[in-house]
């Protein structure tokens, strides 16, 4: 059985907990946070074994085999060191790292000692992004996706987390390069990453601050941004996060030499999309039809995952944890492969590096932009 | 007056805001929405930094601590029906689904801790649902509209308001009356409508919609329902309605604020008609500009 440990009680701490506690074979062994009440509060309501308030503490009591990084991005790297410096496998939460050679670093330790890394790319292993990756796998695309769109949008409001956010000027979130941005949008840059295939993909970001957020007096949060993301002469993808579009999507497209899918995170569906078209008016009354049944194909997958009692919110959580552990005891692959978590480390450092730019041909950076409009 | 802007996570803010401080009112809470630990965060961890703060500064003379009717399990009351201040607190409100129950109910546990511990003094308010211009939510205890219709679940209960102005001078009170550290009160307002009264006058006079009353016995059937299925899905629907909630929120309860009247010699400035209209005004004016 597997002592798992949880580093980091915040909000998604109780997501791990709950997805963890749902799996048979292990069991969460401490639960830290440098915040004693923090620590409490969860031991207090999961059922774990006992909780601490500094990470070396309870690596040396508590001796887990896996520990759940779930602390703010900034202290990922130092926290994963100590983890895998006294042999812990490490599942850190998303982003990764705050740039790709913290990410290259962490990799190449764990590499190093024979231990095991994942991130908390979570969405990618939802029923219908695990049936979207079978389908690529048995070459639904053709020989190679030609083109992606990633949405990742989120809807601004003024209460919770965002609330937070824009009410203190020293969140955590706003030291991190890519602010806001950086702790968001990985999960949108994954699902390109994951079918790029070379490593140095040339980026074009354009970013600004809606003026929603500026008519609130906000000037460095970026709240839209659509990226351009392209590898020699063969695959492409757009990236576009927004908070003010509706609805607020979470989608990805993928476009192969053959079909297309796609997936919508939020309505759980994935809809093929048969590359070869139909003759004259069949084209406008077969398609309709056929993606109408997909659709209704997706709605009994679902309700029978709900009925199976395996639709949870975070579903996607306990099948890329149960994977991991699988790949721990099994010495096997692990379920995100390190290039990809470069990868994606990589794409999002070119994207704050321009957002964060002035630019060089007289145009105004996003910050620089807002700056201008709260003068005006 | 000095205005200080700071956040109560950061003990620096907080030694800030209490030096040379003899009275503190302790307003700040996290409701946290649905999340346990950021509401536990906003309410907890910032009450103890407070406290901590206070014992630096050593001049305190009170602090006044808002905490909430939410605390309170509404299960085996000494007087049956009646809520008031020897009413048990909720005992395990990490099972009680609400987020903001749980941090409130840790937050007064603190307040008692520290008090006993270190000897701070204390008086703990209670309000009811505060209303007032500005809110436009209708109270939980009338009922829910979160599955596309409203569900009124109050029936003839009576829903424990408190006018914001009311509350306030309550508040102040408890701050200000000598004699009473170490006392808790409960702030609620006279002439209570029932559930049904307040949704009759709520559709009349903000707007019109279409309610589906669900008898006691029943909301109580399915909120058993509910947390046993929540229960046996190891969390796929959430614990939010639940037998405790049910008590807490929906059985019939009267409520008395003959303590406060009695020992702060409060009185609800602004009586029940007013306060409602005034409420129901401000609900028009926000839909007006939205």
């Amino acid at each position: 059985m597997l002592k798992v440990g949880i580093v980091g009680c915040g909000k998604i701490a109780d997501a791990h907990v709950s997805q963890i506690q749902r799996i048979k074979s292990c069991k969460i062994c401490g639960v830290c946070d440098q915040e004693p009440l923090m620590a409490g509060q969860l031991f207090e309501r999961a059922v774990v074994e006992r909780c601490f308030d500094d990470v070396r503490e309870m690596l040396r009591q508590a001796k887990p085999d896996v520990i759940h990084i779930t602390t703010p991005p900034q202290s990922h790297f130092e926290i994963g060191k100590i983890c895998l410096e006294s042999g812990c496998h490490i599942y850190v939460e998303k982003p990764f790292t705050v740039n790709e050679d913290d990410a290259r670093a962490l990799i190449s330790m764990a590499t190093e000692r024979g231990l095991k890394i994942t991130v908390g790319h979570d969405e990618q292993f939802c029923h219908a992004a695990r049936r979207m990756r079978e389908l690529v796998r048995t070459g639904y695309l053709g020989d190679r996706a030609v083109h992606m769109e990633s949405y990742y949008c989120y809807e601004l409001d003024s209460s919770g987390y965002t609330g937070a956010l824009l009410g203190d000027k020293n969140h955590w979130v706003r030291a991190l390069p890519g602010r806001w941005l950086h702790n968001i949008i990985s999960h949108g840059i994954a699902r390109i990453a994951e079918f790029m295939k070379d490593d140095f993909p040339s980026v074009t970001a354009h970013g600004y601050v809606s003026p929603l957020l500026r008519s609130m007096g906000e000037k460095e949060i970026v709240d839209e941004l659509r990226v351009i993301i392209s590898e020699g002469q063969c695959t492409s993808a757009y990236f576009t996060f927004s908070s003010q579009m509706r609805p607020a999507i979470r989608q990805f497209r993928i476009y192969g030499s053959a079909n297309g899918m796609i997936l919508d995170q939020d309505q759980e569906t994935l809809i093929m999309l048969r590359g070869e078209k139909y003759k004259s008016y069949l084209e406008k009354f077969v398609p309709p039809v056929l993606i109408a049944k997909q659709y209704i194909h997706n709605l009994c997958l679902n309700v029978r995952s709900f009925g199976a009692n395996d639709f949870h919110m975070k579903s996607g959580m306990k099948y890329l944890t149960e994977s991991f552990y699988k790949s721990i005891k099994d010495e096997a692959a692990v379920p995100i492969p390190y290039r990809e978590i470069i990868l994606t480390a990589k794409i999002m450092d070119d994207i704050f590096q321009q957002l964060n730019t002035p630019r060089s041909d007289g145009r105004v950076s996003p910050t620089q932009f807002a700056e201008s409009k709260m003068r005006v | 007056m000095a205005i200080l802007k700071g956040n109560l996570q950061s003990f620096a803010d907080c030694l800030d805001a209490t030096a040379n401080v003899t009275l503190i009112y302790h307003l700040a809470a996290g409701a946290g929405e649905k999340s346990f630990p950021d509401a536990f965060m906003n309410s907890v961890v910032t009450t103890r930094n407070l406290l901590e703060a206070t014992l630096v500064s050593g001049c305190l003379k009170r602090f006044v601590n808002v905490s909430s009717f939410a605390v309170y399990t509404n299960q085996r009351k000494l007087h049956w029906r009646q809520l008031d201040e020897e009413s048990p607190m909720e005992s395990h409100p990490e099972q009680r689904g609400d987020a903001y129950c749980f941090a409130k109910v840790k937050q007064d546990a603190m307040v008692l801790e520290y008090s006993r511990q270190r000897g701070v003094p204390y008086v703990i308010v209670r309000p009811g649902y505060v209303i007032g211009p500005g809110k436009t939510k209708i109270s939980g205890r009338v009922g829910i509209d979160s599955f596309g219709v409203f569900l009124h679940l109050g029936g003839q209960n009576r829903i424990p308001f408190v006018y914001v102005d009311n509350c306030a001078d309550a508040v102040v009170l408890a701050g200000m009356m000598p004699g009473v550290n170490g006392e808790v009160f409960n702030i609620v307002d006279d002439d209570l409508p029932t559930s049904r009264q307040f949704l009759r006058l709520y559709k009349k006079k903000v707007r019109r919609f279409h309610s589906f009353y669900i008898p006691h016995i029943i909301s109580y059937f399915l909120c058993y329902l509910w947390e046993s299925y929540s229960r046996w899905s190891e969390g796929q629907l959430p614990p939010v309605f639940n037998r405790k909630e049910w008590h807490s929120a929906w059985k019939k309860t009267s409520y008395s604020n003959e303590k406060i009247k009695m020992r702060l010699g409060w009185r609800p400035r602004v009586p029940m008609e007013e306060a409602l209209d005034r409420y129901f005004k401000g609900c028009c004016q926000r839909r007006e500009s939205a």
